[in-house]
């Protein structure tokens, strides 16, 4: 039978029409707007006037944009790494519990990713608050000094990024599981004949293999971390807000706080190209490592 | 029914016995009231859906307080979809009429309400004043009061003949009576929102206007020796938490939980607390308390106030009929002569015949402190001030090191003009 390319070609059409449709709807279309917005002095809702790249060229002098852009970089510093590495270890851990147990311990370790933001806080509020937090009567009995977490600027951001480890690291657990479940079993036989011990076995065995869904982590949680925005909002709400700022709650503050939709596009438009910038740089990094460990 | 919303019923009354029968209007309504001054204000709205049954309904819902509730108002009027009436902060006036959300009010509206705009404080109405335009009803105001434990006082001798804390009038006399408060071993004499500089912005607002000093003068912030009085403002405070006189990292729920519990002699908060003791107190868990206006820390008495008011949308191409005009001020004309009730929520009614009221002059402990009204200092005019604005944001940022003994008040100063001059 012969095939009709044309008629093929209609309906392949027709099909992916819905997707373009909706994506150039609700993702390209804002995206244009915000870029042209960007160069304009327009409040949050309605027009401005054309006023070129001065919301570009005032940033590198904003106390507030340099301020954010630090704290967004330490903060992926703080996460992304140590989040990765400690949901790798609590999947090995886990990965040799069996049976019902080990389904108990990952619903344990999974709990936390399906809290809400806002509870995540209250529970971390109930326990480091500083004058009725649990853990500062703990402090209390071994004599150590009450520290005020969440109010200086020394500890905010360290505590909000294990904060954030232990509310997301359950996905990354759930992908290193997959990813150990798809070693197959023969492989550690040859490694245990061969008397290989459990570190070089972890070495020259899990770690090779295991290296696409570490890359997949990685990349995954650097770029959600790069968007913090709610962690840092409710831990930050009344206390020292301008010296937590990330890049994300600038935003924020220049659109709804102070109405100045222009100038908020302009950092969401540096945000997004640091975004593409740093996945770019990390995929081609995971991508010659990758070569490496082969 | 007091005599005041009594005559406004009877006016109502024969309004809608002239005029022939009209279909039933409904205002809708959004508020962002949700603590205990929720719960009254659904009572009002159910008192006066009952006053109009088939002519005006009410129909309200509650937001979240705040830059949510600011949002949402901004985003819905820009597309026609804003309530007919809702509840306003004073503070954030400027920046809503810059944004173009809010209707003027006329002095035919005054009319139609059947209040006179000479019936509010004039402060008070200057504060929903933008270049000559009045663009909202003032409903409250709602200052900050000293509350104190007059158990604990009595024990200490430290309480006047009326029953007041002694050292109201000056620096010297109120730290003494915190360091007297705390050599009879009072582990708190003072609570402190410390850990909240957006609240303690009340606090320190006021101890500048204690000083008259303005924290924007002509457009500039600090202008002058402004600064040297807002350094003054936070060295009190500063000082007070170096001599271990006040708690230190609290936050807002802390800081009740510290007074209420009796861990803390004294607190600096809202008037809208006053339920919070009121209820505890009838529920016989908690001991003698009152609340009074803020001590004369420096020359004169002020205090800092906001006012929740009542505001009519400018929906973005939707005209509002005449019909529906009249209903929502035949609402904030009727919650003005009835806000008697309100009052039992703390806020002091913005209306002055209900202020002037026997009814009112016998309330406690609101009677004790209404006297401050006469110093109230709203915001600065500007579109960067009002709660959950970005000034709120600079100060907290830095009040928080220095009334924690983190920073030095000097340096918080230059901190804070800086970045407010800066936005």
């Amino acid at each position: 039978m012969l095939r009709n390319t044309k008629r093929e070609t209609l309906v392949a059409l027709i099909l992916v029409a819905p997707f373009v449709a909706i994506y150039g709807l609700a993702f390209i279309y804002p995206t244009v707007q915000m870029f042209l917005l960007s160069f304009t002095d327009a409040p949050l809702i309605g027009q401005g006037e054309y006023v070129g790249v001065e919301n570009y060229t005032r940033l590198p002098d904003d106390r507030r944009f340099q301020t954010a852009l630090w704290n967004t970089g330490y903060f992926v510093v703080l996460s992304v790494i140590p989040g990765t590495l400690v949901a790798m270890a609590i999947a090995l851990a886990v990965d040799r519990l069996k049976g019902r147990l080990q389904s108990l311990v990952l619903a344990l370790f999974f709990l936390p990713y399906i809290l809400p933001v806002s509870v995540v806080y209250l529970i971390w509020d109930w326990t480091l608050n500083f004058q009725f937090g649990i853990a500062m009567h703990l402090f209390d009995a071994l004599g150590i000094q009450r520290v005020p977490i969440f109010k200086s600027t020394a500890w905010f951001m360290p505590a909000v990024a294990l904060v954030t480890v232990w509310w997301t690291c359950g996905f990354s657990i759930l992908l290193f599981l997959a990813g150990l479940r798809a070693i197959p079993a023969e492989i550690y036989e040859a490694a245990a004949l061969d008397n290989a011990g459990r570190w070089t076995t972890f070495r020259r065995v899990t770690w090779p293999l295991i290296w696409p869904i570490t890359a997949l982590v990685l990349t995954i949680q650097l770029i959600l971390q790069l968007k913090i925005f709610d962690q840092v909002y409710l831990f930050s709400t009344g206390g020292r807000p301008n010296d937590n700022l990330v890049l994300v709650y600038y935003i924020f503050q220049r659109a709804f706080q102070s109405d100045q939709g222009g100038r908020a596009a302009a950092i969401a438009v540096v945000l997004f190209a640091v975004v593409v910038i740093v996945s770019v740089f990390n995929f081609q990094l995971v991508r010659m490592s990758r070569g490496r460990a082969q | 029914m007091n005599a005041v919303s009594r005559l406004g019923a009877a006016a109502m009354a024969a309004l809608v016995a002239a005029g022939p029968a009209a279909a039933q209007e409904t205002v809708v309504w959004w508020d962002f009231l949700s603590g205990g001054d929720g719960v009254r204000m659904k009572q009002l709205i159910e008192d006066f859906n009952a006053a109009h049954e088939g002519q005006i309904a009410i129909d309200a819902t509650t937001l979240e307080w705040g830059t949510p509730f600011y949002s949402k108002v901004q985003t819905s009027a820009a597309v026609g979809e804003a309530p007919d009436i809702m509840t306003y902060h004073a503070s954030r006036i400027p920046l809503a009429v810059q944004q173009g959300v809010l209707q003027p009010i006329t002095e035919a509206d005054w009319q139609a309400m059947g209040l006179s705009a000479s019936d509010y404080d004039p402060a008070t109405l200057e504060a929903v004043t933008v270049d000559g335009q009045v663009y909202a009803v003032p409903f409250d105001t709602h200052p900050i009061v000293l509350y104190y434990n007059k158990d604990i006082l009595a024990e200490a001798g430290l309480l006047t003949e009326d029953g007041l804390p002694m050292g109201l009038d000056s620096r010297e006399g109120f730290t003494a009576t915190l360091q007297a408060l705390k050599d009879h071993g009072v582990q708190f004499p003072m609570a402190s929102v410390t850990a909240d500089g957006n609240f303690m912005f009340r606090t320190i607002y006021s101890l500048m206007g204690q000083q008259d000093g303005e924290l924007m003068t002509d457009g500039e912030f600090l202008a002058g020796d402004n600064a040297e009085k807002l350094q003054n403002a936070l060295s009190v405070l500063a000082e007070w938490t170096e001599a271990g006189l006040q708690s230190t990292y609290t936050d807002y729920p802390a800081t009740v939980a510290l007074f209420t519990s009796g861990e803390a002699a004294m607190m600096i908060n809202g008037v809208w607390e006053v339920p919070t003791m009121m209820d505890a107190q009838a529920a016989g868990t908690l001991f003698e308390w009152g609340a009074v206006e803020l001590p004369v820390i420096f020359d004169h008495p002020s205090t800092y106030a906001d006012s929740h008011s009542f505001a009519i949308p400018a929906n973005q191409g939707v005209e509002m009929s005449p019909e529906k005009r009249a209903a929502v001020l035949e609402v904030i004309g009727w919650m003005a002569r009835n806000s008697l009730f309100w009052a039992t929520a703390g806020h002091i009614p913005a209306y002055g015949p209900v202020t002037q009221s026997e009814e009112y002059k016998a309330m406690q402990p609101n009677a004790t402190y209404s006297s401050l009204t006469a110093n109230m200092i709203f915001d600065p005019k500007t579109p960067l001030a009002g709660v959950a604005g970005p000034i709120f944001d600079v100060m907290s940022t830095y009040f928080v090191p220095t009334l924690n003994g983190e920073m030095d008040p000097a340096e918080a100063v230059e901190e804070i003009r800086a970045e407010l001059n800066d936005m």
